[in-house]
C-alpha cells in the first residue's frame, strides 16, 4: 500500500507507513498535494489534534517539503513587547520570541533594553538555519540573541531528529547600529557562516560581485530558497531578503511602520521599483521591517529613544505599501521633505525628529491618547 | 485672619509670603495630634544662621548619574542625592526612569523647607520621589534637632511642564505641605505676585530668604530661584546647559536683560538648570537619548550666562545658535535636536 501524503510535507518513513497503513488509502502521488492532500486523514483515532508539518512518530531525521502554493501559513496573532512607563522597572523578556511557524521565529529585543527595539528573524531549511540581522546590543548580558538563537536551534532539531545544522548570519544592512551589534557575540560559534561588515566583502559573501545593485542573490537553506534583492537607499548597502516559502520579504530599514530615514533619494527610488518589479512576479503576503515606530493612529510615530510604546502599529505591512511609497517619494526626490502616510513616515533629507509630534492634513486627525505625555 | 476656618481651597490660594508661619504651624499642630502624631516639640535649638558667612560653601557630585546602555539593568538609585551643604539638597531623577532627567533642589530654612520641581514620574511605586525627601527632611530634621511636623514642605515649581510637576501626586497626601498649582494664576498667586513678571518677591524659609521672579521665554509661566544663603541662580529651562528651547523670544531676551540687572547687585556663586544635554566637548545629545556617558557638568558660571546674553544680543533671526555652553534654539519649534541621519550617502 502507498503511504498517505500527509500535509505538505513529510518524508514518511517506511514503520509510519505501515502504522498509518489501517486508514483509508490515498493513493495519488505527493507531488500533486504540495499543500497538503485535502482528503488526507490528517487524525486518524487516537492521535493529538495537530495541524504540525511533523510525522507523529518520526523514527529519523525528518526532511522537510517547503514547495507550497501560495504562503506557508503562519501565526502573529500576538502583541509585542512594547516598554513600560518606567523602563528601569521592566520585567518583561528581553528577547521575546514569536513561532511564527515551525521553521520560521521573529523575535524582539525590548524597548527597555535599547529603544531600537529590532526584529531579527530565523529561518530553517532541511540544511541550514538563517538569521537575518542580530539587533541593537552586543552585550549578550543585556541581549542574549545567541543563546536564544542556540536554544531556539536546539529545540528545532529535536523535533527534526538533528544532530546540528548550520547557522548562516546576515544583515540588512552591514552599518546600521541598530542591526549590526547582536553579530559580535556570534564571532566564536561553531558552525557559523557570518556575513562581514564591510559593503564590498558583503557582496562578495552574497556572490553579487561588483554590479551588485543589479543582481540577485540567493540563499539555499535546503529546499527553502531565500532570495537576496539588493536595496540600497536608507543604507548604502543596503539588502532585502525574500523568503518563497513564507512570501514574507525582509526589509530592515528599506520600508517599515515609522519615521524611514531616507539616506539617499534616487538609490532609494530604484530599490522600491526594483522590489514592486519583484512582487509581480512573486506573491508577496508581507513586508517585514525591522522595526515598529507608528503608533496605531493613521501617521503618528513614538518619537526616538521612546522605550514605552504602549499602542503601536502592527509590525507586518502589506504588499501594495511599496507602491504607495513609490507613489509618494517619487515628488520628493532632492527636496528636504516629510511625508506622513498612514502607515509609514518618509524623511528625506532632514534632521531624523522633524515634525515628530506631526501628521499630515490629508489623514484622519485622531489625538493620542490624553493618558500619555506624548498628548501635544 | 481666622485660618482654621480657611477651606483647602482658600488655604491654596493663599500666597505663602505673606503667611505668618507661626500661624501656620499653631493652625496645624492640632490636625498634627488628631492625625496620631505626638504634639509638636518646640524648636529645640537655636536658630541657623543663613544671614552671615554667605555665600555658604558646597560641592557638586564629580559626575551626576547620567543613564546606562540598557535601561532595564540600569542599577542606579531612582533619584540621585546631593547634599551640596548641609542645608541645601540637589536632587536629579535617574534617566533610565525617565529620559528628561530633571534636577529637583531642596533648600532648609528654620520653619520651611522649599521644594523646586518634583520629576518627570506620577507613580510613587514607579520612583520614590516622596520618600527621598521625606527622608531628607528626616534627615535634616534629626541633625539639626527639629521634629519633620514642624517643618512645612512648598512644593513648587520652575515652570508649567509636566517634566517638572509630574510627581507632585507623591506629595498630596502629605500633612504640612503646600504645593503650586498648575495654572498661571496659581503659580503667580502663590508667590503672591501681582506684577508677573517684573516683580521680584523674598520668601522667607525661616531666616533664610529666596528671591523669586518672572522668567519667561521657554514658556509663559517660569520663575527664576535665587537662594541668599548659598548665592546660587536657578533659571529652570529658561537658560540651562543643553537646548534652551526658546519659544518667545522677546520675552525670553528681556528675561535675560532682568538677570543681567539682577547680577549687577547680587554675587552669583553658581547658575544651574533643569536639565543637561551636552557633553564635555559641547556635543549636542539628541532629545530623548538616555544615556549621556560624557555628560558637561550642570552647574555654569555666571561668565557663561553673560556670554550666552552677549550673543543672544546678536541674534536676529529663527535658528539654533551655540554660545560655547547652551544651545539657544530660538523658536525652532519642530525640531527637537540638530543631528543629522548619519547613514545619508551621496
Amino acid at each position: 500500500m502507498a503511504p498517505i501524503p500527509v500535509n505538505d510535507a513529510t518524508s514518511l518513513e517506511t514503520s509510519q507507513a505501515a502504522s498509518a497503513s489501517t486508514c483509508p488509502a490515498h493513493s495519488p502521488a505527493p507531488e500533486q498535494y504540495p499543500d497538503g492532500n485535502p482528503d488526507a486523514p490528517y487524525n486518524p483515532p487516537g492521535a493529538r489534534n495537530t495541524d504540525s508539518c511533523l510525522p507523529l512518530k518520526p523514527a529519523g531525521e525528518v526532511v522537510h517539503n517547503y514547495a507550497t502554493k501560495g504562503p506557508a501559513p503562519g501565526d502573529l496573532a500576538f502583541r509585542w513587547i512594547h516598554g513600560s512607563v518606567c523602563a528601569a522597572k521592566n520585567t518583561d523578556p528581553r528577547i521575546q520570541v514569536l513561532a511564527y511557524n515551525e521553521d520560521t521565529y521573529i523575535m524582539r529585543e525590548n524597548p527597555c533594553v535599547n529603544w531600537e527595539a529590532p526584529f531579527t528573524y530565523l529561518l530553517f531549511g532541511n540544511h541550514g538555519a538563517l538569521l537575518i540581522d542580530t539587533g541593537a546590543t552586543p552585550e549578550a548580558e543585556y541581549y542574549p540573541l545567541r543563546l536564544t538563537v542556540d536554544q531556539i536551534i536546539i529545540r528545532w532539531c529535536g523535533i527534526r531528529r538533528k544532530k546540528s545544522v548550520p547557522l548562516t548570519v546576515v544583515l540588512t544592512s552591514g552599518e546600521d547600529v541598530a542591526q549590526n551589534q547582536g553579530i559580535r557575540q556570534f564571532a566564536d560559534r561553531a558552525q557559523t557562516n557570518l556575513t562581514p561588515l564591510e559593503l564590498g566583502a558583503r557582496m562578495e559573501f552574497h556572490a553579487l560581485g561588483s554590479s551588485w545593485k543589479q543582481g540577485l542573490g540567493r540563499i539555499d537553506l535546503g529546499g527553502r530558497v531565500v532570495a537576496v534583492i539588493p536595496t540600497p537607499g536608507t543604507h548604502k548597502d543596503g539588502l532585502s531578503f525574500f523568503d518563497a516559502y513564507t512570501c514574507l520579504l525582509f526589509t530592515g530599514d528599506l520600508l517599515y511602520p515609522g519615521r524611514v530615514q531616507i539616506a539617499n533619494d534616487r538609490d532609494y527610488v530604484a530599490s522600491l521599483l526594483r522590489l514592486q518589479q519583484y512582487k509581480q512576479s512573486h506573491p508577496m503576503k508581507w513586508v517585514m521591517g525591522g522595526h515598529v515606530e507608528m503608533m496605531f493612529i493613521p501617521g503618528r510615530a513614538y518619537p526616538r529613544f521612546s522605550n514605552n510604546r504602549p499602542f503601536e502599529h502592527l509590525l507586518q505591512l502589506e504588499p501594495e505599501s511599496i507602491d504607495e511609497a513609490v507613489e509618494h517619494v517619487r515628488g520628493v526626490v532632492g527636496k528636504p521633505a516629510v511625508v506622513f502616510r498612514t502607515n509609514f513616515i518618509l524623511l528625506n533629507r532632514v534632521s531624523p525628529d522633524e515634525k515628530v509630534y506631526q501628521s499630515a492634513p490629508d489623514l484622519p486627525q485622531i489625538p493620542v491618547p490624553f493618558w500619555t505625555s506624548l498628548s501635544q | 485672619m481666622d485660618l482654621k476656618s480657611l477651606d483647602r481651597r482658600t488655604f491654596l490660594s493663599l500666597p505663602v509670603v505673606s503667611v505668618v508661619i507661626p500661624a501656620v504651624a499653631a493652625a496645624m499642630a492640632p490636625e498634627a495630634e488628631a492625625m496620631g502624631g505626638p504634639p509638636a516639640p518646640a524648636i529645640a535649638n537655636e536658630p541657623i544662621d543663613f544671614k552671615t558667612n554667605v555665600p555658604a560653601s558646597g560641592s557638586f557630585p564629580e559626575k551626576w548619574i547620567c543613564g546606562s546602555p540598557s535601561c532595564m539593568d540600569n542599577h542606579d538609585p531612582p533619584i540621585q542625592v546631593n547634599w551640596y551643604n548641609e542645608h541645601t539638597v540637589f536632587m536629579r531623577q535617574n534617566k533610565a526612569y525617565s529620559y528628561e532627567a530633571p534636577f529637583m533642589h531642596l533648600y532648609f530654612g528654620n520653619e520651611r523647607v522649599l521644594l523646586i520641581d518634583q520629576g518627570y514620574t506620577q507613580l510613587r511605586t514607579d520612583w520614590p520621589l516622596r520618600d527621598v525627601v521625606d527622608r531628607c527632611i528626616a534627615e535634616w530634621c534629626a541633625k539639626h534637632g527639629r521634629g519633620v511636623e514642624d517643618m512645612e514642605l512648598l512644593a513648587a515649581f520652575t515652570h508649567l511642564h509636566d517634566d517638572h510637576y509630574e510627581g507632585i501626586n507623591q506629595l498630596y497626601s502629605r500633612p504640612n505641605t503646600r504645593y503650586m498649582g498648575q495654572t498661571h494664576e496659581e503659580m503667580v498667586g502663590f508667590w503672591g505676585m501681582t506684577n508677573y513678571p517684573e516683580e521680584r518677591v523674598t520668601l522667607d524659609l525661616g531666616g533664610r530668604d529666596v528671591l523669586i521672579w518672572g522668567n519667561p521665554g521657554h514658556v509663559f509661566s517660569e520663575f527664576a530661584y535665587y537662594d541668599t544663603y548659598s548665592q546660587i541662580l536657578h533659571t529652570g529651562d529658561m537658560f540651562y546647559r543643553g537646548r534652551c528651547y526658546i519659544s518667545f523670544w522677546d520675552k525670553w531676551f528681556a528675561s535675560m536683560k532682568r538677570l543681567m540687572t539682577f547680577l549687577e547687585d547680587h554675587p552669583v556663586t553658581h547658575v544651574v538648570g533643569c536639565h543637561v544635554e551636552i557633553s564635555r566637548t559641547g556635543q549636542d545629545y539628541p532629545y530623548g537619548i538616555t544615556y549621556q556617558p560624557d555628560e558637561a557638568p550642570m552647574h555654569m558660571t555666571v561668565e557663561e550666562l553673560k556670554h550666552a546674553y552677549e550673543v543672544a544680543k546678536t541674534i536676529t533671526e529663527p535658528g539654533i545658535y551655540f554660545t560655547g555652553s547652551v544651545y539657544l534654539c530660538n523658536e525652532t519649534r519642530d525640531t527637537t535636536t540638530i543631528d543629522r541621519n548619519p547613514y545619508e550617502y551621496e
